[in-house]
């Protein structure tokens, strides 16, 4: 992958045809797993921490809600072009953002499903087809964060990352 | 009417020190990450530049924080702004709690 234009309202990336296919696939696998409930603090005995809690994880299910939303958006074929030799993806610095937020989700899902494991590259080849499934998603998810990341190389505004 | 040479009394302006006060007493909070073995640094290092505006070596340096110590303490402020960098960050799927600032 790599990007093809860059200007100050986002990026043109292209992917060949193996890319593209992956990532339309990996899109629509969100969400992985069910909501998780988030803790808000490990220390905080406060009354308003229950009240903060429950603010926070119903913020979280309205995001991932809007986030699936945003990952049909981006499979849009006006947005996800297919060309001649694989497929050219326009992304605007927000959509990047929530592209990531999409990648980084399924990279967790799968992360919990194998069960949490310390290690992510486990020492024997991935059991049952489930393991193979979920070692997968969660290493694609990975490339394709690091390669957005990678061919980026900045926010187009500003010049940073 | 009053005659044009009338002279006129401004009032003193007040001075409101019991905002300052009220605001020095209001509890603050750390706003913490802590480390897990699947987000990866390129990413962690990437959201706290994007989330607190920080250059890549500050962004870096708590990123490694996490990763070699188990946590971070990112920022301190009161509780409305440490909630929304905790929802911030929960959005991006770091681990990010606020803990009470002693």
């Amino acid at each position: 992958m790599k990007p093809v234009r860059k200007n100050k309202d986002g990026w043109q990336y292209h992917l060949n045809q193996g890319e593209g296919d992956c990532l339309r696939s990996l899109l629509q696998q969100f969400p992985i797993s069910p909501n998780a409930h988030a803790k808000i603090s490990k220390t905080d005995a406060d009354p308003k921490t229950v009240e903060r809690e429950k603010l926070l994880n119903e913020s979280l299910a309205e995001h991932r809600k809007e986030l699936k939303k945003q990952a049909t958006n981006l499979l849009d074929p006006g947005k996800f072009k297919r060309g001649e030799k694989g497929y050219v993806l326009a992304l605007n610095l927000e959509e990047r953002e929530i592209l990531l937020q999409i990648l980084n989700d399924i990279r967790i899902g799968s992360w919990h499903v194998l069960g949490e494991p310390e290690e992510l590259e486990p020492e024997t080849a991935p059991q049952t087809e489930k393991e193979v499934v979920f070692y997968s998603l969660m290493n694609l998810a990975g490339y394709f964060e690091a390669a957005f990341l990678h061919a980026s190389g900045g926010d187009p505004q500003s010049g940073h990352d | 009417m009053p005659s044009v040479l009338e002279p006129i009394t401004i009032p003193k302006p007040t001075v409101r020190k019991e905002t300052r006060s009220k605001n020095r007493f209001a509890p603050t909070y750390y706003v913490v990450c802590w480390n897990d073995p699947v987000n990866l640094m390129v990413y962690v290092t990437h959201v706290f530049m994007k989330l607190f505006g920080w250059e890549r070596q500050k962004a870096e340096k708590h990123m490694m924080e996490v990763h070699e110590k188990g946590k971070s303490v990112l920022v301190r402020e009161g509780a409305e702004k440490a909630e929304f960098y905790v929802h911030q960050l929960q959005n991006y799927k770091l681990q990010a709690t606020m803990e009470p600032a002693e």
